[in-house]
């Protein structure tokens, strides 16, 4: 028999757990079958197989939103660039678009980081991520060394920024 | 191949991009689930979750005009929602701190980042099967146990019954 914790004089507790069981859950049955097709290495293979499925279309919806980002960057909309870059970086995965969601994630993470500092974005930095976004996304095969290198600078570079922007945070 | 159908197992897909609701959908309907209602935004969801009560809810962050934080502690607080225990699987493209930060703090049981991967998902729907968290109520919080690991260097706030008293080993 052990102590677990040791217990102040003036405690007040407020939180009350319910473990598992405690509950609605699904029926133990179900439950299993579900664990079982879940760990199944052709139930998997099949849903790969409909992710790849479709790829082809993914990567027109990825068009249709870098064509969506050049417009809100035209009209110098940055609400709408965050939301069109967001959109990017959540398709572009499973349109085979790897480098395209690297650089549209790494701009989403910069404007969000601005955003909360409520700091105005380096507009060049942003054109740099919208051009190599368009760039990347129109390859015939963006998935090289070149989309990754692109990726990685631009990564460095927003690291970078973000870094001097927690810096002078400190500072202030 | 386990080739089981589930036909009384529903989910609920919540997400406003429509290729990536199919997508989903296509996952859901290859692990043998009969029912998948799908919805665009978080009001729409609890709609359908009043009127299906389903059994999984895998649900996108950004939506408007309610998005996935705003549903999940809908599900988990509403004085009317059928099943606030239900597991709620977050599948996002966001990977702010501050974003996971708050959709935790709303209830989700898992994350899932994008893209979406058959296995990452399917990992998932396993652990909430094969390991169910525990739920924890409190002063602003209710929904899954969010201390996920046991850190024998928790120094507190002490805030849970179990966190005190005397264990039998």
């Amino acid at each position: 028999m052990t102590l677990k914790k040791p217990s102040p004089p003036h405690r007040r507790i407020r939180a009350v757990k319910i473990p598992p069981g405690g509950y609605p859950a699904l029926p133990r049955k179900v439950a299993l079958q579900l664990l079982e097709a879940v760990q199944d290495p052709e139930v998997i293979a099949t849903a790969a197989r409909a992710i790849a499925d479709k790829a082809e279309e993914m990567r027109g919806a990825v068009l249709r939103h870098v064509e969506s980002l050049e417009q809100a960057a035209r009209a110098a909309d940055q609400t709408r660039i965050f939301e069109q870059a967001h959109e990017i970086r959540g398709l572009a995965g499973n349109a085979g678009l790897i480098a395209t969601g690297r650089i549209a994630n790494n701009l989403c993470k910069y404007l969000d980081a601005l955003g909360q500092a409520g700091r105005q974005p380096d507009q060049e930095l942003v054109a740099l991520h919208l051009e190599a976004i368009g760039r990347a996304a129109h390859a015939e095969d963006e998935a090289t060394r070149l989309g990754d290198a692109v990726a990685n600078e631009l990564a460095h570079l927003v690291d970078k920024k973000l870094a001097e922007i927690n810096d002078s945070a400190r500072r202030a | 191949m386990s080739g089981a159908t589930f036909d009384h197992l529903k989910a609920l897909i919540v997400e406003d991009n429509v290729h990536m609701r199919t997508l989903l959908k296509s996952l859901l309907t290859a692990l043998g689930l009969k029912h998948a209602y799908e919805a665009s935004n978080g009001a729409d969801a609890f709609l359908i979750m009043r009127d299906k009560s389903p059994d999984l809810i895998l649900t996108d962050l950004s939506m408007k005009p309610v998005d996935g934080i705003a549903f999940t502690r809908e599900v988990r607080l509403a004085h009317d929602s059928p099943n606030p225990y239900v597991p709620i699987i977050m599948i996002t493209g966001h990977t702010e701190r501050h974003k996971v930060e708050a959709a935790r703090d709303a209830g989700v049981t898992e994350f899932l980042a994008k893209p979406i991967t058959a296995q990452g998902l399917f990992l998932r729907i396993g652990e909430i099967v094969e390991r169910p968290r525990a739920f924890v109520r409190c002063d602003g919080y209710f929904g899954p146990d969010r201390r996920r690991r046991k850190d024998e260097n928790f120094t507190g706030p002490w805030r849970r019954h179990d966190d005190f008293g005397v264990e039998m080993r």
